[in-house]
């Protein structure tokens, strides 16, 4: 066993270990981690941070933090998607600020709520300083294996599952014992890569698919889809006229991702810049006319709709010129990554594409462009810890589910691995609601309606945008990240509390401080106010106009408003909070309803073809294989009929009184709101009727 | 001791886990299969036939005993059978009988119908048998219509239209009615729901996908000129002068006058029963009097009010002052004058009117029917002189009648006829109208956001869009949710975006 950290293999039996385990000898961690990618290291972290012995085992050591496609990270949603991820403890958001070498914040026009944190990421960077920061995590072990299988063993009685984990057959036969397991394997599942018409076996390029886990998991029962998605050439930046190319800068001075950074590591000056580009007809004839020799396109499997290939771009959208990015893979790097130019052609028509463009006449091909068709697990299968409903301690993690891109594997691995420790732990799942975050939606999209194509996080799939904004992650999620998971540093814990006890008080302070509409026009002569108003208003409601500013409301009102001011972020995000205030109070009720809905839980095992309610069969069909967890979840699946819907509810209704009458008559006590609903096997009659 | 070993006793039962408990309720559980339901579904009163309808389980066994056939008529074709009572044994009736075997019946349940003669002997005596039968129980209101809706058979605006349907009481009523459930109503609004949700999903695209991307110019301004255009439609809509919801409320037609000009005398008379307390006493009448009738096919709801006077007695001024309150809400006044007190000199006539009328300028004033009574009292040829007195005056249209001997009175109806049908409009012609309330509220709410879309739209584009996934969803309650999936559906149909 090749340990990367010296370190006694820990022996202290936690109470889970008690139990009779079929091996004595074979080492016993809390939570193993198979995957060192962004899903996975993350999962590792979050589960060491939350204080439980983690593994994580991965074929090479030194892919660990391999930035495997773009070499960039965040953008609109998925920039959402890192604050979360560092409101939560995460790493991806800390490494970027140490890894960046192209900061810029998309959408600064649109409103703070969709401001986009992206950079152009040093790839050789970030993965040393994500292996560096792996390799000092406490409580954290790397390994260098293959995983062959899984162990397994009788299910906890009372919760759904055929059977639950006990740890994994690594490549060399020998065994792991694990309290929870979490996969987080990527495209390894059945890889097949795609050049032309010649494919090979593979996760990425140069990797070895994982074929007996593969078969394992199917054995198990878990439904597989297939899904596709591509790479583009690498061209050598040297070999590239920049001077004919339209030239963007990075922003000056750069945005950090991470609450706890004050600035990013690299000086604003230094920064790279990307290049712009553009299509032209001669790319589109190429592309029509090798069709024949590209298997990857012809095929029916599900890719991206958003990040698509150059050859569906062309046969989607003809005749028209589309935008190609040349992105810089690193300060010393002379790899250009051109963003938009995903292709599966054959390499020498590749290289007959990339030579017809502008500015890349000259430019050389390093490495040519692939598709890869993975399997991916229908999340659907998962509750909203993440943890499998077929094998019990099971957690799925990142592309393995059906997603794309580093953010939306960053999320869920954190989650997965908060959740992993805490069921190790007895202790009940740490679950970001809708209402919550980006992180909530991303995982409730996916166990609840599940997805056909790789899921990608958008603004628009979030109902509560104007609250779950990229300013105000750690006041939604660092104080229960830490109270709740115990995923959070005490330093970042008091961080936020203290902010958002500053935010808490300015916002009183500006809502107590009213004037008539003249008396603001004379302070603050910059804001448009219009003298007519006649009811009072408050400092908090000048301060929604585009040309107003903390700065300027303390130059205003000195006393009490300047300590407010002092400090820039809290000024930034008192100014975010005026802009939104109205229609987040507004949007409250709403969000209410959806936490209602939510807090009716529906039984895990329910037995939607024996249940006694007024469904239709292609309802009841629906309902098992989505398993909505919540009456809230059941509205968001499409299909599902409004009728539907109020025969569930009423059913759910009239067994939730039924249970409460009998808990309350039988205990004297009413059940809690939100409990579980009535269990569904009516067959389970050794439980008989004590009553 | 006994307590002890009570309390004993309950210490044991207690820890008994949650999980537990709940399972055994669920072998409680009755299997509550559903009732099977019946009755008179064509309306009440006297009619050639009367329709017999049952929805459930049971069906089937009800119509074999009714009908005494072991074998069931062809699924949804019409059947002569003998209908009598299964426990005596009489014939009840010999009338025409449906079976709809569900699912494909209205309810979705097997369904009957038994169409018999429409006297109330045959109609009592087929619900009595219905209702001796084993597992039938007469149906709730609105229960056929709760069961179809549960059973997924219709949506929202199709229930509202057949909960009109139950409820029309007149021939327009039944039209609107059927057409709104026939889908033009919903049509409308499924328009209107596709243009503002293509027009959301163009600015999420424009926000979720940024300046790098390659979004077509002008997609905001595109947004615009389509906002404008539903603004226009939907406010256009709205404007309709409360068409469909009068039709469905019925118009309210509001008689004032002075005191003792034969108010009352004219709603008992329209009404043709004494609804009214009439009298020679000036100042009979001091409350709102209501009746609902149906005039040339329209609902109409008739209220009589107190004349109009000052007065020192309490209840009447309040009578007055309730009167007054009536006819600002009126969607037609029928103003009544006797016509020997009326002076035929134009000006003051004009004045005697006015003071009968509602405040306020004419265009905003409910349109009016002047109605000179009391003709049996004028001399022979007076009559003439007086209307034409009325036609010079630029005075709403006249009609002189007699509340004593009835005559004149079709004219008025035909006046009030074409009123109606001008507020009213043919429900088969011209825009689906509005039936509810409840859409009224959705469409304003709606509206009201795609104005300050606009407002916003230059200071936060995420606001903007928040008033535009605000009107959505105000449209989304009349015609259905639209989820975040099918935004996205149309970004990708639309855009090439994504680098």
């Amino acid at each position: 066993m090749f340990l990367l950290r010296r370190r006694a293999l820990p022996p202290a039996p936690l109470p889970w270990r008690r139990r009779a385990r079929s091996d004595g000898t074979a080492p016993r961690w809390d939570v193993v981690v198979i995957g060192g990618g962004h899903a996975g290291t993350e999962a590792a972290a979050a589960a060491a941070r939350s204080g439980v012995r983690t593994l994580l085992v991965t074929h090479k050591a030194d892919t660990i933090g391999q930035m495997s496609c773009n070499p960039s990270f965040g953008g609109i949603g998925k920039g959402h998607l890192m604050r979360e991820v560092d409101a939560l403890d995460g790493l991806c958001a800390r490494i970027c600020d140490q890894s960046g070498v192209h900061y810029k914040v998309l959408n600064r026009c649109k409103g703070p709520a969709v401001w986009g944190l992206r950079a152009q990421i040093d790839r050789k960077l970030y993965k040393e300083n994500m292996q560096k920061e792996i390799l000092n995590t406490p409580l954290l072990t790397v390994h260098e294996a293959s995983v062959e299988d899984l162990l397994l063993m009788e299910p906890e009685p009372d919760r759904p599952g055929k059977c639950q984990v006990s740890g994994v057959i690594l490549g060399d036969g020998s065994r792991v014992h694990a309290g929870s397991v979490i996969l987080t394997t990527g495209t390894f599942l059945r890889g097949v890569v795609f050049i032309g018409l010649k494919t090979h076996p593979a996760g990425r390029l140069g990797d070895q698919p994982s074929i007996g886990l593969a078969q394992t998991l199917e054995k198990l029962g878990f439904a597989v889809g297939r899904l596709k998605t591509g790479t583009p050439p690498r061209l050598a930046k040297d070999s590239i006229d920049f001077s004919v190319l339209e030239r963007h800068m990075a922003d000056n001075p750069p945005v950090p991702f991470s609450f706890l950074s004050e600035a990013v590591w690299i000086k604003p000056e230094d920064q790279l810049s990307c290049y712009r580009t553009l299509t032209n007809a001669k790319v589109e004839q190429i592309i029509h006319d090798s069709l024949h020799l590209n298997n990857h396109v012809r095929e029916t499997t599900r890719g991206p709709r958003y990040c698509p290939s150059l050859e569906s771009k062309v046969l989607r959208f003809p005749n028209r010129i589309h935008q190609l990015w040349l992105e810089p893979e690193g300060l010393d790097s002379n790899v250009i990554y051109p963003q938009g130019m995903s292709m599966t052609l054959p390499p020498e028509l590749q290289e007959q594409v990339i030579a017809c463009i502008h500015g890349l006449e000259k430019a050389k091909m390093m490495q040519p462009g692939y598709g890869v068709q993975y399997d991916f697990l229908d999340p659907r299968q998962l509750s909203a810890s993440l943890e499998s409903r077929l094998v019990q301690r099971l957690f799925f993690a990142g592309q393995i589910n059906g997603t794309t891109g580093y953010e939306e594997a960053a999320a869920q691995g954190v989650i997965a691995g908060i959740n992993a420790g805490l069921r190790v732990g007895g202790k009940p799942p740490f679950i970001i609601s809708r209402t919550e975050g980006y992180i909530g939606v991303l995982i409730d999209d996916l166990t609840t309606l599940g997805t056909n194509e790789p899921y990608r996080m958008f603004t628009s799939r979030v109902e509560f945008r104007m609250s779950l904004r990229p300013d105000n992650a750690d006041s939604r999620l660092t104080l229960r990240g830490f109270e709740e998971a115990g995923c959070v540093s005490q330093q970042r814990y008091a961080q936020a509390s203290q902010m958002k006890a500053a935010i808490e008080e300015a916002i009183a302070v500006l809502k107590s401080l009213q004037f008539t509409a003249t008396k603001w026009s004379r302070l603050v002569p910059e804001a448009p106010i219009s003298t007519n108003r006649s009811s009072l208003a408050s400092a908090l409601d000048i301060l929604q106009y585009p040309e107003v500013t903390m700065e300027l409301l303390a130059r205003a009102i000195p006393e009490p408003l300047r300590k407010f001011a002092e400090c820039r972020e809290l000024a930034e995000r008192l100014k975010i909070e005026a802009v939104y205030e109205w229609h987040v109070a507004s949007q409250q009720q709403e969000i209410e309803e959806v936490r209602r809905d939510e807090a009716l839980q529906l039984p895990e095992d329910l037995d939607y073809f024996a249940i006694d309610a007024s469904l239709s069969q292609e309802v009841r069909e629906k309902l098992d294989s989505n398993r909505p967890q919540t009456i809230g979840a059941v509205s968001r699946i499409p299909g599902i009929t409004p009728a539907a819907i109020v025969n569930l509810l009423r059913f759910v209704k009239t067994n939730r009184q039924r249970t409460e009458h009998i808990e309350h008559s039988r205990t004297g006590r009413p059940l809690p709101e939100g409990n579980m609903l009535g269990k569904s096997k009516f067959q389970n009659s050794s439980l008989s009727c004590a009553s | 001791m006994w307590p002890g070993t009570w309390r004993k006793l309950l210490a044991a039962l207690n820890p008994v886990s949650g999980a537990a408990l709940r399972a055994v309720k669920w072998l409680h559980c009755p299997a509550g299969k559903r009732d099977t339901i019946f009755a008179l579904s064509s309306g009440h009163g006297k009619c050639g036939v009367a329709v017999v309808r049952t929805s459930g389980p049971a069906s089937g066994a009800a119509l074999r005993s009714l009908t005494g056939q072991q074998e069931l008529p062809r699924p949804r074709a019409v059947a002569l059978r003998r209908i009598h009572d299964p426990s005596s044994a009489e014939t009840l009736d010999r009338g025409l009988v449906i079976w709809f075997p569900g699912p494909h019946s209205f309810t979705g349940e097997d369904c009957s119908e038994l169409h018999v003669h429409g006297g109330p002997a045959v109609v009592g005596g087929v619900l009595q048998a219905l209702g001796r039968l084993p597992g039938l129980r007469p149906a709730d209101p609105g229960e056929f219509t709760k069961r179809a809706f549960q059973n997924g058979k219709l949506g929202l605006t199709e229930v509202e239209g057949l909960g009109d349907l139950i409820h029309a009481e007149t021939e327009a009523q039944r039209r609107q009615a059927l057409r709104q459930m026939e889908g033009e109503l919903g049509q409308l609004y499924q328009r209107w729901s596709e243009e503002l949700t293509k027009a959301l999903a163009h600015v999420e695209a424009f926000i979720d996908f940024s300046e790098d991307d390659n979004l077509e110019e002008g997609v905001l301004a595109q947004v615009d000129a389509a906002v404008r255009t539903l603004e226009e439609e939907v406010s256009g809509h709205l404007q309709d002068g409360r068409r469909g919801e009068r039709l469905r409320g019925g118009v309210h037609v509001v008689i004032a006058g002075p005191t003792n000009a034969g108010k009352s005398s004219l709603l008992n008379l329209l009404c043709q029963r004494p609804a009214a307390i009439v009298s020679p006493i000036a100042g009979t009448t001091r409350d709102v009097v209501e009746s609902a009738l149906n005039i040339g096919g329209y609902p109409v709801v008739l209220s009589d009010t107190a004349g109009l006077r000052e007065t020192q007695d309490v209840v009447e001024r309040e009578g007055v002052s309730r009167a007054r309150e009536r006819l600002q809400r009126a969607d037609v006044v029928l103003a009544v004058l006797a016509a020997v007190d009326v002076d035929p000199e134009p000006r003051r006539f004009a004045d005697a009117l006015r003071a009968v009328l509602p405040p306020g300028p004419p265009a905003q004033r409910a349109p009016c029917i002047l109605v000179l009574n009391k003709a049996d009292l004028l001399e022979e040829g007076c009559g003439g002189a007086l209307l034409g007195a009325c036609g010079e005056g630029a005075l709403p249209p006249t009609c002189l009648l007699s509340c004593k001997t009835g005559e004149g009175v079709d004219s008025l109806l035909s006046l009030l006829g074409t009123q109606l049908e001008q507020m009213c409009g043919d429900p088969l012609a011209g825009s689906p109208s509005l039936t509810q309330a409840r859409h009224r509220l959705h469409l304003t709410s709606c509206l009201g956001s795609l104005g300050r879309y606009h407002g916003y739209k230059s200071l936060d584009l995420v606001l903007a869009a928040e008033e535009l996934r605000l009107a959505r969803r105000h449209l989304g309650k009349i015609t259905g949710r639209v989820s975040a999936e099918e935004i996205l559906d149309i970004v990708f149909r639309d855009f090439c975006v994504g680098k």
